[in-house]
């Protein structure tokens, strides 16, 4: 004897989960028409590339323009990641901003030379980041170089230098918000995150490119903003006392 | 020519590789790791790859290093407090 139980429909089927049911199976075949409409490029991606940047982008660095137009999205990815292990640093080595404890002994030489060098430093910093698309370089290398020039400062200066954190955040913050608001200004005026909504100008010219050297302006503030937190996060001690 | 010189390189780098692995004295290894650096910096430039030299020079060869010697010498300093 098998007790067949009335299964009640109105109970069992809510209308959330029709509503989500609905969602997922429009999700899943619009996905499989984008891949069934999704044309692969015969032959490599890369010559297709080297072979159209100069038309769409106007830029002379074909690296920078993989980095910042065809591969933008990848770039938010790798500036989050950056941003997400400064973070779990700053969380981990909290307190340890007292004092610096290594390099207590004077150092002449260093001291004397960092004054000439620490403005020097910025500047080729500052230049490597502008000129992100016409030469090797660009945002994160360039603002590692700005982060690396603080970091002397604080070989050099020890206790006498101090950052002010309240505008070192701001930059930070800031760099990071505009970098993301050009991606939505592109998908709203182009249709494509990350598109090129600037004049291109003329190819090899320093304003040239459209959104590119904004873009690694913006990427190499916000790099140098958190590798210098970094440095500081590693050089001081907590105080034990 | 320039094969003759990347080959070179490579064989130093692994010779590098070997005295960082097998050294006893810390800070020495890493003196070691920063010349390391420098060497892929010029495998990275003759494999015309300058974006990635560039970078490999001023994270492989001083802002790593550099944190390396920091944490190293910070660890020094608590074991003698202690």
């Amino acid at each position: 004897m098998i007790n067949m139980k009335k299964i009640n429909i109105k109970k069992d089927i809510s209308i959330e989960s029709l509503v989500v049911s609905l969602l997922v199976s429009v999700m899943t075949i619009m996905l499989i028409s984008l891949f069934l409409n999704f044309d692969v490029v015969s032959g490599s991606i890369g010559t297709e590339i080297i072979s159209i940047n100069a038309d769409t982008t106007g830029t002379a660095n074909a690296v920078t323009s993989v980095v910042t137009y065809f591969r933008g999205f990848d770039t938010l990815g790798e500036v989050t990641i950056l941003f997400l292990s400064i973070f779990g640093i700053g969380l981990g080595l909290e307190g340890y901003k007292d004092k610096l404890n290594i390099f207590a002994y004077e150092n002449r030489l260093l001291k004397t030379a960092v004054d000439t060098l620490f403005p020097l430093i910025i500047l080729f910093g500052f230049y490597v980041i502008i000129h992100g698309h016409l030469s090797p370089g660009g945002g994160f290398q360039g603002g590692v170089i700005i982060a690396s020039a603080f970091l002397l400062m604080f070989l050099a200066k020890n206790d006498d230098f101090a950052l002010n954190h309240k505008i070192m955040g701001l930059i930070e913050a800031l760099s990071g918000a505009s970098f993301i608001l050009i991606g939505l200004l592109g998908l709203l005026i182009m249709n494509r995150f990350f598109d090129n909504f600037l004049p291109l100008g003329t190819l090899g010219n320093l304003f040239s490119g459209g959104i590119i050297p904004l873009i690694y302006i913006f990427v190499g503030l916000k790099v140098s903003a958190e590798i210098t937190a970094l440095v500081e996060y590693f050089i001081r001690i907590k105080d034990v006392k | 020519m320039i094969g003759l010189i990347i080959l070179s390189i490579f064989i130093t780098l692994i010779i590098l590789a070997v005295l960082i692995i097998s050294n006893e004295d810390l800070p020495h290894s890493v003196i070691l790791f920063m010349g390391f650096g420098l060497g892929s910096v010029i495998l990275f430039f003759l494999f015309s790859a300058p974006d990635v030299a560039l970078t490999e020079a001023v994270i492989g060869t001083g802002v790593s290093g550099v944190v390396f010697l920091v944490t190293l010498l910070q660890i020094r300093s608590k074991e003698v407090n202690r």
